[in-house]
């Protein structure tokens, strides 16, 4: 692998996620965890907690697509749209269906849509791949509008569903759901990463001229990543059906898929607990600003443009950015202190979570 | 068949704004390789401003277009110095990213200044349609398609006759051996966006009436043109113009025959089918846009 440097970087990038988090992982899971005995009575708190959770996994299915994969997609609202009506139609036809078979299922059907878009998309490079995923989706939600199975303009109110004796049209139990689609999906992409196959992600996205030379092929890794990504987001359109009650095409507009891709880039791009930040602070941006979307908009955008003037890392790189510079600090102080008898080089700041594009 | 003529006839309108909106996507993509996103949303702020200086300031029509055109340009050009020139170097996906936080940056601004409430804004050609046989034709619409021709006209001759259209030419073409022979590729940049979203703030103004002034009035126009420029071959002025005119009619059809609701989806699938088999679109050059 040394033979490959870009590898290498995106490799270290990963294990800075794996090894040291393990810890604050648990910390933060217990923390999740409890936060229903604190706050379960105040059901506007639950359910924005619980979206918290099911943006979390949009963004970073969206972030294993852009940050590590380095494709666009400005549509994964398209696919978020699959996984709730796929829940919807599913659950409201065969109501004796286990809900793990439901969750799967949605997963499965958006991972399809994900595989069939991928063929082609897989082929588009950069803004070609921005249109195209852009006219994806707007295209879901109007196909929804038209077609019968998914209820047309009124939409499907989800039906009734249990996990064992905990129905999921309640706050609390749909929360816990909620957390632990999310933390099982994010186990599975972080060793998804760390796999072989998440490699060869990211030597795609450093380089899709030497990837082949690695025996790598873009097209089929690209169409692998797109069908991933989608059954990721459409996990998360399991619990989004049970959170919003109806599943209609308003649900799904312009404005959300470009909401996630703000979230996946404000957070970190190339970075899971980012995808999660990113994800947090969206939907505190859209609470705030409920009575005007262009708020949200506004600062989403702003946030965006001023990510990338100062440094494509986001929110997730500001730890790594301080102490970056705190170390840069340190080794100009013990220059000046040494009478420079060999040069000292100063570490330069890693790299590795900038996405490159070959 | 009249049903057929008349779809036909309806959609030179719209034709004639996606293909302006198409000319003002190429216009900046042709010289800076950047795919702008966020033109729908810039182009809508001229609108507002034509909105502005003509129902709140009172200035008539004509002058009301020259502060919305000039207000674009300015945008243009302050959003090409301050913004894309410093990620400039960067991956494509950089810029990408950029235009698109621009999008919602620029769309959520207007929400802000502007409100959500739709401003009336009137044609600029009234009158009643006539009639061709069984055909009805608005005049409006006819003069918005001729306006489109005459714009990609204009911008050809400009490209290809006068000394300035050379210089942006060398500049796309290779910008450092524009700049060792004096042309100076800051400003062909910054004019070149200047124009395209003046033009495109054009044909924003132009689609207000029909489709209600509200900041998210070119939301589904700006995928229509996107497949426009696709289809034409973007970069290509006259791709621009038959992109255009194809999307309007295929759009128009697709409303008159089988359901006014799945436009976008049919345009969604001309996008796909038009980058996997001919990504370099119907007039441009088999530029690299594949793996």
């Amino acid at each position: 692998m040394s033979r490959f440097p870009g590898l290498g970087a995106a490799r270290a990038g990963v294990a800075r996620w794996v090894r040291p988090g393990a810890a604050a992982t648990l910390a933060v899971l217990v923390v999740a965890a409890l936060f229903p005995l604190a706050e379960g009575r105040s059901q506007s708190v639950m359910g924005l907690a619980t979206l918290a959770l099911t943006y979390g996994l949009v963004t970073l299915s969206l972030n294993l697509l852009m940050g590590y994969g380095g494709q666009v997609s400005v549509g994964h609202g398209g696919f978020l749209a699959v996984g709730a009506y796929t829940t919807a139609i599913v659950a409201t036809h065969f109501t004796s269906l286990p809900f793990i078979v439901v969750l799967l299922l949605a997963g499965v059907v958006t991972g399809a849509v994900g595989f069939l878009l991928g063929l082609p998309a897989g082929r588009l490079r950069s803004h070609y791949l921005a249109v195209a995923t852009l006219g994806f989706g707007l295209a879901m939600p109007q196909i929804a509008l038209n077609l019968g199975i998914t209820g047309g303009f009124t939409g499907l109110v989800t039906p009734t569903a249990a996990v064992g004796r905990f129905t999921l049209n309640s706050p609390v139990p749909l929360y816990y759901l909620a957390l632990i689609v999310l933390a099982v999906s994010a186990v599975a992409i972080r060793s998804i990463l760390s796999s072989p196959t998440g490699r060869r992600f990211m030597a795609v996205r450093d380089s899709e001229h030497t990837a082949p030379a690695m025996g790598i092929n873009p097209w089929r890794t690209k169409v692998l990543l797109f069908t991933l990504s989608a059954f990721f987001c459409g996990l998360a359109g399991y619990v989004f059906a049970f959170y919003i009650g109806v599943v209609e095409p308003a649900s799904f507009d312009f404005a959300l898929s470009l909401f996630f891709f703000a979230a996946v880039v404000v957070g970190g791009m190339a970075s899971i607990w980012g995808s999660l930040i990113g994800a947090a602070l969206l939907v505190v941006v859209q609470q705030e600003s409920l009575s005007a979307q262009a708020y949200s908009e506004t600062i989403l955008g702003v946030a965006v443009i001023i990510v990338l003037l100062l440094g494509p890392g986001g929110l997730a790189a500001v730890p790594r950015r301080v102490s970056g510079a705190a170390s840069r600090a340190r080794a100009r102080r013990l220059e000046a202190a040494a009478e420079a008898t060999s040069p000292h080089q100063s570490p330069a700041p890693s790299s590795a979570g900038t996405p490159r594009e070959g | 068949m009249t049903v057929f003529v008349q779809l036909v006839v309806s959609a030179l309108g719209f034709g004639g704004i996606y293909a302006l909106a198409a000319l003002g996507l190429t216009i900046i993509f042709k010289t800076s390789n950047v795919v702008n996103f966020a033109y729908g949303a810039m182009a809508t702020v001229v609108a507002m401003l034509v909105w502005t200086a003509h129902a709140s300031l009172g200035l008539p029509t004509a002058l009301a277009w020259a502060v919305g055109i000039i207000g674009g340009g300015a945008m243009g050009i302050a959003v090409d110095l301050g913004l894309m020139r410093r990620v400039e170097g960067s991956p494509p996906l950089v810029s990408i990213v950029m235009t698109i936080g621009l999008l919602l940056a620029v769309e959520g601004l207007t929400g802000v200044i502007w409100g959500y409430g739709p401003k009336g804004i009137a044609n600029v050609v009234g009158g009643r349609s006539f009639a061709i046989g069984p055909i009805s034709v608005d005049r409006n619409d006819l003069f918005v398609a001729a306006l489109a021709v005459v714009v990609a006209v204009a911008l050809h001759l400009f490209y290809e006759r006068t000394r300035l259209g050379l210089a942006v030419r060398a500049v796309a073409a290779d910008a450092e051996v524009a700049s060792l022979m004096g042309v100076s590729r800051k400003w062909v940049l910054a004019g070149s966006w200047a124009a395209g979203v003046a033009v495109a703030g054009a044909a924003a103004t132009l689609a207000a009436p029909s489709l209600g002034l509200t900041p998210t009035l070119m939301d589904d126009a700006a995928v229509f043109a996107f497949a426009a420029a696709v289809l034409g071959g973007l970069g290509s002025l006259i791709g621009a113009v038959v992109g255009g005119f194809a999307v309007g009619i295929l759009s128009d059809l697709v409303a008159g025959y089988i359901s006014t609701n799945l436009q976008l989806t049919v345009v969604f699938a001309l996008i796909v089918v038009v980058l996997y088999l001919r990504p370099q679109g119907l007039f441009g050059r088999a530029a690299q846009v594949r793996q």
